[in-house]
């Protein structure tokens, strides 16, 4: 191995320490750490009731709810309406058919 | 927990209630519009995009087998009776029963036959493509249904032998 002197040393610590990136940590990050830690432990208890909760709070956002309910009319709306065209499709071409294949050749 | 399956079971009540009162509403407007077709070929105008010249020369052939098919009917209906009369009180099929379905069987083929014929007339009258749907679909509608018949009837006469 080869001989290493003091100075060679000192300047590699040095290097090293220069090198070394400094974090600076957000404002309150403890503080943080131990609320969202204590927020795990008040969950602990049945899985069911703990995604129940987060849902209904989740339901119970205003803009969400109102975002589901404006997809739910639309869609019924578009359904129905769909729905409708296609019966009054089969009813136009039931008539049709009444008038040049009538139900004495079935 | 409780209260939080409350919210959920209530969001799902109001959900489906939204839905379903959209739905039901629109399908009522749809309806409410249009009263039923009142001429026998508006589904030929809408479903292939029929222009007025394309509708007017349907509607010449149309008005042309018309006469035809009530008199073809007319004369199946006078048939099916006389076959009808042939077998009323009789426990065996006569020969004369067999005739009469035989020709009644002779003028439905030329029934068919006619009907068939009206289809690729006004299938002629369409645009191309579209008087190609025209005709497998109409072949479909009335073929099909024999199809059906012969189909099923051929099923269960095998699930029969099959217990033979």
């Amino acid at each position: 191995m080869k001989p290493t002197n003091a100075s060679d040393d000192e300047k590699l610590r040095t290097l090293l320490r220069a090198t070394r990136p400094v974090v600076t940590l957000p404002p309150r990050f403890q503080e943080n750490v131990w609320r969202r830690i204590e927020n795990a432990e008040s969950h602990k208890g049945p899985l069911a009731a703990y995604w129940f909760d987060a849902l209904a709070t989740w339901i119970l956002r205003p803009r969400l709810a109102l975002t589901f309910a404006t997809v739910l009319l639309v869609a019924g709306f578009g359904f129905g309406w769909n729905h409708g065209q296609e019966n009054e499709r089969q009813e136009a071409q039931d008539r049709y058919l009444a008038a040049v294949a009538p139900n004495i050749l079935h | 927990m409780n209260r939080s399956l409350v919210i959920v079971l209530l969001a799902l009540v109001v959900g489906a209630t939204v839905f379903g009162s959209a739905y039901v509403l629109s399908h009522r407007v749809r309806t409410m519009q249009c009263q039923g077709p009142t001429d026998d070929l508006a589904w030929l105008r809408q479903e292939f995009r029929l222009s007025d010249a394309e509708l007017k020369k349907v509607r010449v052939l149309h008005k042309g087998y018309l006469p035809k098919c009530a008199e073809m009917c007319a004369r199946i209906a006078a048939k099916k009776k006389e076959l009808e009369q042939v077998l009323a009180g009789q426990t065996n099929v006569s020969a004369t029963a067999e005739q009469k379905l035989s020709e009644l069987d002779v003028l439905r083929a030329q029934c068919q036959t006619e009907m068939l014929r009206h289809f690729v007339e006004v299938s002629q009258a369409m645009p191309p493509e579209q008087g190609r749907r025209y005709l497998a679909e109409m072949q479909r509608v009335t073929l099909g249904k024999h199809d059906q018949i012969e189909k099923s009837m051929s099923d269960s006469a095998g699930h029969a032998h099959g217990h033979d």
